[in-house]
């Protein structure tokens, strides 16, 4: 190799080195900062918003405060009115248990005004005496309830909310009562939690919250980090700055935040890298491969093509001078097509891997927020429950405390009192009922009224009461008047003797749990879902196909089909884009109990966003590959001037590089004197000159030396290493998908089928992924069917043989129909249409489906290519085009013969690059054969100088046969198979004259004429004898031989 | 739509700006840079609160130090021309003594001027400046100052808040000032109108008021911020400011470049910036 060789490679190497980080650093580069400026778009979004989200979760708070605490104000007035209305009200320990318990209170006590505790049903942390707990005192002044102080003390776990009602001028009665319930309640609804998890951005991303004050991390959807120190767990203090965008990490994830910070909190709307960039990653790095596999495949070419040429010496007619350049045509021409067709590819794989990218981003986010959807409504249901149960023990509660003060002091049941009662219980209604069952006293005006005694009606479970049942609690209705829920719960009044004479019961209006019931309706909950940056929610009722809840509110309760949906989208775990009253969207969708939930958003911005992604990716590849094919194909033309030394080195050089490569060709002509040489030109029927590969070399296993190969065939096998090297890579991170990557990336989606089969860019990529694995299983078993036959017997590497054949066709048959099923294509309807489909075909297209299938059968066989000499039955020609119905061979004469594919059998391919022609000549047995060997080898060489076609003899091959009037020898000479036919004429006509010259003679058949002779007629008298004769023999020999008559009359 | 139409217009420029890249690159540039390291000997030692977030706190898991004062004793020392800093943790009670001993070479803790302590050390000039104030509970009903009378207050041992508050108090006639009764270490003091309690740590304080066993907790401003939860407001009061400054041994031959220092970093805005970040 020279100097100058190897400079050029270099210089490729590096200028593609130079691409590849070009175009990785470009890659990243776009694709992240797109992310990051459509997250920093969202963001601000989001953070635009939050303030009003706060405010409402904080409003919700404030209402679920103030109804909690008016639940235990009112307990607490509830014994104040006990006290004041002599039932039994005593300043006792003993009485404070029994309040306790009715209650269900955690502490009930009785506190005179300065702090003392007079009387309590358990011991307390709190000192009443402290100003702290002055808040309590105010019912003195007011003689309302008071507003509740509540302590938080961890370390010494105490955790209690007080609130006070007044007994009299000097004592109050407190209740101590652990506001858990009510944690949880603003937890749920009201905390900066409530507000925050709901938020997302783009696909992974959230928003939690960091307090100014001490950096501890209030919300965070990972509930193992609230709490949770945020500088500990490793945000860089510079980040938390009110509108700050930057890059943190978060107990080791690497997250992309955006900060906004309102009173004394930080919110910090983040998305993690890690998952993003994985994906992000897969994308770029297959787009890189394939820029480099281009980028290798060209320069490789030239590379070859320039030290063949180098080792050939220079052809002058290879280049054009180019101004002070020149231009070498050999690789120019070849190299601009590589180049263009890998342009191709890059656009292609580029565009494909955005779709793809983009895409199965989408699917995972909308699939993950549908999930979530779900929860929440299961959720909500749950809760409701659990709220009507937890409410129905409250009333429950207060209609003891009724029952207990009207048990205690009879004498309250009349209007006014029980106006008080209610009022101190805070509930609309009290009725109390004689054991008979009729109302005494309400303060409703409802006043005439008795238990009914018919079982359908709703009072009269509450018949039950007077039989010895403690209580009864209905559940919630719907008042059939006024539409509002209503829920009425009685427990059983007594007199001294403790038998029970009668009832209280109660109506309540449960306004909260009618708007949680509200609450959990679809709509609402709906409302709130957002997926990326327009994304949303909505619900297909499943009985009757319409939409169940809609952000368009017009188009609530219509029927989804007459509004662009189709019944294969309504179905659980649908993933794929959908149309509704025009508008596309790419939508996810799971099944509930009633409902089909869908997560639905446009296009997004990264869909929008491919065209321009992939034309800068094309963009850099084309300047890149412009640039190495100027490199590749130009020359610095020497100049005129240049110094006569140099130019005689350079011939000296190029001289002892013929000289080498003669030394070469002479060494592999020694090794082609025992074989054929595999490879070499034909002519194609373009009138190009092709390099191709002899037949009888295409089926022997074994491959070429390195050096043997074309440029051609060492590009091919690089291209080769190339596609396996990628088939591998797919195979080995299929099959170890869940160590490489994460739960939620392409793979794992991908591979976990959630997509909807049909022709989307999830089914092809899952048939390349299996059609990868598939290709790699064949071709590990296929090596050791290798391996294997290389040890058996002539039999075992018949049978391996035959099983790599049939491995091949499994596989293929395999892949084709696995793949038919991944785009949708119902494979069990196929089988059985195929049924009908042959009946078909056996009638009319038979010949044509089996012209088809004989073609795939030429080409997967590898039976003939384009430029091979084949014989077909008697037909001798050149291959000038295989297609799936018939075949083109051109004969000596330049006619093409069609041949039908079906038609083709018994092929000879004739293709090698030498033949040999023959010729037999008969000598007469009285001639001296050494005396003619003696002339042959005289006059043979001067045959090869009149016949140029002859590529190497005239050989003489000896006697071939005695024959019955000749001896038969052969001459033999090697041309190529084109010229064979022509070359035998000739060798025939070169013997000819050759024994005429030295008087050999060549035998031939002769006829001797001989004298016509008279013949004479018979006489009557013997054609009378010669009857008798006849007759008298025929007599005589019966019937013996009569069947050879037979056998006379087959012939 | 519009987001969408910005993002495109940016992704074009992008690709046009990388296009060119790539032709410079293929073109042929090269370039390096290296930036002088810093170079210092020795050690600055460095007395740090460690648990006061946001000026010194330390991350008892990766054992690391940080907050305004942590980055201003870091930067002290790089221009001082040291190699390393060590930091060691400080308490209110025992910082006078470390310095004095010369365990630490200078204090950044939180540590503020006063004519007392002008007397046994050097300060540089104040990079912070802090106010008193004092806390209440909102359940006490008390709003200002009068409300206080007969009731106790609470600060930190060791800090400078507690006499301070005794004078402004007497300057602003809520008391004469003079001590009725205290107890051996002076953590329990009755004036005529009030109790003066002081409690080891900020956070006893904060539990103190909390349980209500003393009715305002008076603490440097930057730290009730910390304490002051939702139910707890300041009182319209301010006991006084508090002046941090970096304290070196008396004479030391570290006074004169901590103080220059400290003054280059206040006017070059080095000391506003670390404000801004821990603010």
């Amino acid at each position: 190799m020279s100097t100058k060789l190897k400079i050029k490679i270099a210089v490729l190497v590096a200028v593609a080195a130079a691409s590849m980080a070009c175009m990785a650093g470009l890659l990243f580069t776009l694709q992240s900062n797109l992310s990051i400026d459509s997250y920093t778009q969202e963001m601000r979004q989001e953070a635009a918003a939050l303030p009003d989200l706060l405010a409402t979760a904080d409003e919700s708070a404030t209402q679920n405060t103030e109804t909690h605490d008016a639940i235990f104000q009112s307990k607490a007035a509830s014994v104040a009115f006990m006290a004041n209305n002599n039932a039994g009200f005593e300043a006792a320990d003993a009485k404070m248990v029994e309040y306790k318990d009715l209650l269900g209170v955690d502490n009930v006590l009785v506190v005179s005004r300065d702090g003392a505790v007079v009387a309590k049903a358990q011991d307390t942390k709190a000192n009443f005496t402290y100003s702290r707990f002055n808040e309590l005192r105010t019912v003195f002044d007011g003689g309302a309830a008071s507003l509740p102080v509540e302590v938080e003390l961890p370390e010494q776990d105490w955790l209690m909310r007080y609130y006070a009602a007044r007994i009299d001028d000097n004592t109050m009665v407190v209740i101590e009562q652990h506001p858990a319930e009510l944690r949880e309640l603003i937890a749920e609804t009201g905390s900066t939690a409530s507000a925050l998890k709901h938020i997302t951005i783009g696909e992974q991303g959230f928003m939690f919250a960091v307090s100014a004050k001490d950096y501890l991390i209030e919300y965070h959807p990972d509930t193992r980090l609230v709490g949770a120190d945020a500088l500990e767990a490793g945000i860089d203090v510079a980040a938390l700055e009110d509108g700050a965008f930057s890059e943190i990490t978060l107990s080791g994830e690497r997250l992309y935040a955006g900060v906004t910070k309102i009173d004394d909190t930080y919110y910090v709307a983040a998305v993690p890298e890690g998952d993003l960039a994985a994906t992000r990653n897969i994308t770029v790095g297959v787009i890189l491969f394939i820029f480099f596999a281009v980028m290798t495949v060209v320069i490789m070419y030239g590379i070859f093509v320039m030290r063949e040429d180098e080792r050939r010496g220079h052809d002058p007619a290879d280049f054009r001078a180019v101004g002070p350049l020149r231009y070498n045509k050999t690789i120019g021409r070849k190299a601009a097509v590589f180049s263009f067709v890998g342009f191709i590819a890059i656009l292609g794989v580029s565009f494909y891997m955005q779709t793809l990218f983009a895409l199965s981003s989408e699917s995972v986010a909308n699939d993950e927020r549908a999930a979530e959807v779900e929860e929440t409504i299961q959720r909500a249901t749950d809760r409701m429950d659990a709220l009507t149960n937890q409410y129905s023990e409250r009333y429950l509660s207060k209609a003891r405390v009724a029952g207990y003060v009207l048990d205690h002091n009879p004498g309250l049941a009349n209007r006014e009192d029980l106006q008080r009662l209610a009022d101190v219980l805070q509930i609309q209604y009290v009725y109390v009922l004689d054991a008979t069952g009729a109302l005494t006293a309400t303060n409703s005006s409802y006043a005439n009224f008795t238990l009914s005694e018919d079982p359908a009606d709703q009072s009269f479970e509450f018949r039950k009461l007077l039989q010895g049942v403690d209580s009864v609690v209905q559940k919630p209705q719907t008042d059939e008047i006024s539409g509002e829920l209503r829920q009425y719960i009685g427990v059983s009044l007594h007199d001294d003797k403790g038998t029970v004479n009668g009832l209280v019961q109660i109506g309540i209006r449960p306004t909260r749990l009618e708007s949680m019931l509200e609450s959990v309706q679809i709509g609402s909950v709906l409302d709130g879902v957002k997926a990326g940056a327009d994304g949303f929610a909505f619900a297909v009722n499943k009985a009757d196909k319409t939409f169940a809840y809609f952000p368009d509110e017009r188009l609530a309760g219509k029927p989804v089909l007459e509004h662009g949906m189709t019944e294969g989208q309504l179905k659980d775990g649908y993933c794929d884009y959908l149309t509704i009253d025009g508008a596309t969207y790419y939508a996810s969708a799971v099944e509930t109990g009633d409902y089909y939930l869908f997560v639905a958003g446009t296009e997004g911005e990264l869909m929008a966003e491919r065209v321009p992604l992939t034309l800068a990716t094309g963009g850099v590849a084309a300047v890149c590959l412009v640039v190495i094919f100027f490199l590749l194909a130009f020359d610095v033309r020497k100049r005129e001037g240049a110094t006569a030394a140099a130019a005689a080195a350079v011939d000296a050089g190029v001289a002892s590089a013929d000289a080498s490569a003669s030394t070469d060709a002479a060494s592999a002509g020694a090794s082609g004197e025992e074989e054929d040489s595999r490879m070499f030109d034909v002519t194609m029927p373009s009138g190009r000159t092709a390099k191709t590969e002899s037949a009888a070399s295409r089926w022997i296993a074994k491959s070429f030396k390195w050096h043997e190969k074309t440029a051609e065939q060492k590009t091919a096998t690089i291209v080769k290493w190339l596609v396996a090297v990628s088939v591998v890579a797919v195979c080995v991170a299929v099959v170890f998908q869940d160590r490489i990557f994460g739960s939620s990336s392409i793979f794992s989606y991908i591979l976990g089928g959630e997509w909807e089969r049909g022709l989307n860019v999830f089914a092809i990529t899952a048939c390349i992924m299996f059609i990868c694995v598939a290709l790699t299983a064949v071709a590990v078993l296929r090596k050791v069917l290798g391996l294997l036959a290389s040890v058996l017997g002539a039999r075992g590497e018949t049978v391996c043989r035959l099983l790599g054949s049939f491995i091949k066709y499994a596989t293929i048959i395999g892949m084709v129909y696995y793949c038919l099923m991944l785009v949708g294509v119902d494979t069990t309807t196929l089988l059985a249409s195929a049924g009908i489909l042959s009946i078909a075909i056996s009638f009319g297209a038979k010949e044509l489906v089996a012209d088809i299938l004989s073609g795939l059968f030429i080409i997967f066989e590898g039976e003939f290519r384009v430029g091979d000499i084949i014989m077909v039955g008697d037909w001798r020609g050149t291959v000038v085009e295989i297609g799936v119905r018939t075949t083109k061979v051109e004969d000596g004469a330049q006619n093409i013969k069609v041949i039908r594919n079906s038609d083709i059998s018994n092929v000879i391919n004739m293709t090698k690059e030498t033949s040999y022609a023959f010729c037999d000549v008969g000598i007469e047995y009285g001639e001296s054969l050494e005396r003619v060997e003696n002339i042959l080898a005289e006059e043979l060489p001067n045959i090869r100088k009149r016949l140029p076609a002859i590529i190497d003899g005239p050989f003489y091959k000896g006697v071939v046969a005695l024959g019955d009037n000749s001896v038969s020898i052969r001459i033999l000479v090697q041309c190529s198979e084109k010229d064979r036919i022509q070359l035998e004429r000739d060798l025939k006509r070169e013997m000819k004259l050759l024994f005429d010259k030295h008087d050999i003679s060549i035998p031939f058949p002769q006829v001797v004429i001989n004298e016509p002779t008279e013949f004479k007629k018979a006489t009557y008298a013997e054609k009378l004898s010669a009857d008798r004769f006849n007759e008298e023999q025929k007599a005589a020999a019966k019937k013996l031989g009569n069947e050879d008559e037979d056998e006379e009359g087959k012939r | 739509m519009a987001k969408a139409r910005w993002g495109r217009r940016a992704v074009w420029a992008l690709a046009a700006v990388a296009l060119t890249c790539a032709l410079a690159a293929l073109a042929g540039c090269a370039g390096g840079s290296g930036a002088p390291a810093a170079s210092g000997e020795g050690t600055l030692r460095v007395g740090v609160r460690s648990d006061v977030v946001g000026f010194g706190y330390l991350n008892k898991d990766t054992n690391k130090h940080y907050g305004l004062e942590i980055d201003l004793a870091e930067e002290l020392a790089r221009r001082l021309g040291y190699a390393d800093v060590e930091f060691v943790d400080v308490l209110p009670e025992t910082r006078k003594d470390m310095l004095l001993n010369g365990e630490v070479d200078c204090l950044v803790a939180c540590y503020s001027v006063s004519e007392s302590r002008q007397k046994n050390f050097d300060f540089s000039p104040v990079y912070y400046e802090d106010r008193s104030v004092i806390m209440v509970e909102d359940s006490s009903l008390i709003t200002s100052l009068d409300g206080l009378k007969g009731r106790t207050f609470g600060t930190m041992s060791g800090s400078n808040t507690a006499p301070q508050l005794v004078i402004k108090l007497t300057e602003a006639g809520f008391t004469n000032g003079e001590a009725l009764e205290a107890n051996a270490d002076n953590s329990d003091v009755r004036f005529d109108t009030f109790h003066l309690v002081q409690v080891p740590s900020y956070q006893e304080l904060s539990d103190r008021l909390e349980e209500g066993s003393i009715d305002a907790a008076c603490m440097d401003a930057s730290l009730a911020n910390t304490f002051n939860d939702f139910d707890r407001s300041l009182l319209d009061f301010q006991i006084d400011t508090q002046s941090y400054a970096v304290a070196t041994q008396k004479g030391s031959a570290l006074s004169q470049p901590v103080a220059e220092a400290v003054q280059v970093m206040l006017d070059d805005g080095t000391v506003a910036r670390l404000i801004d970040k821990w603010n």
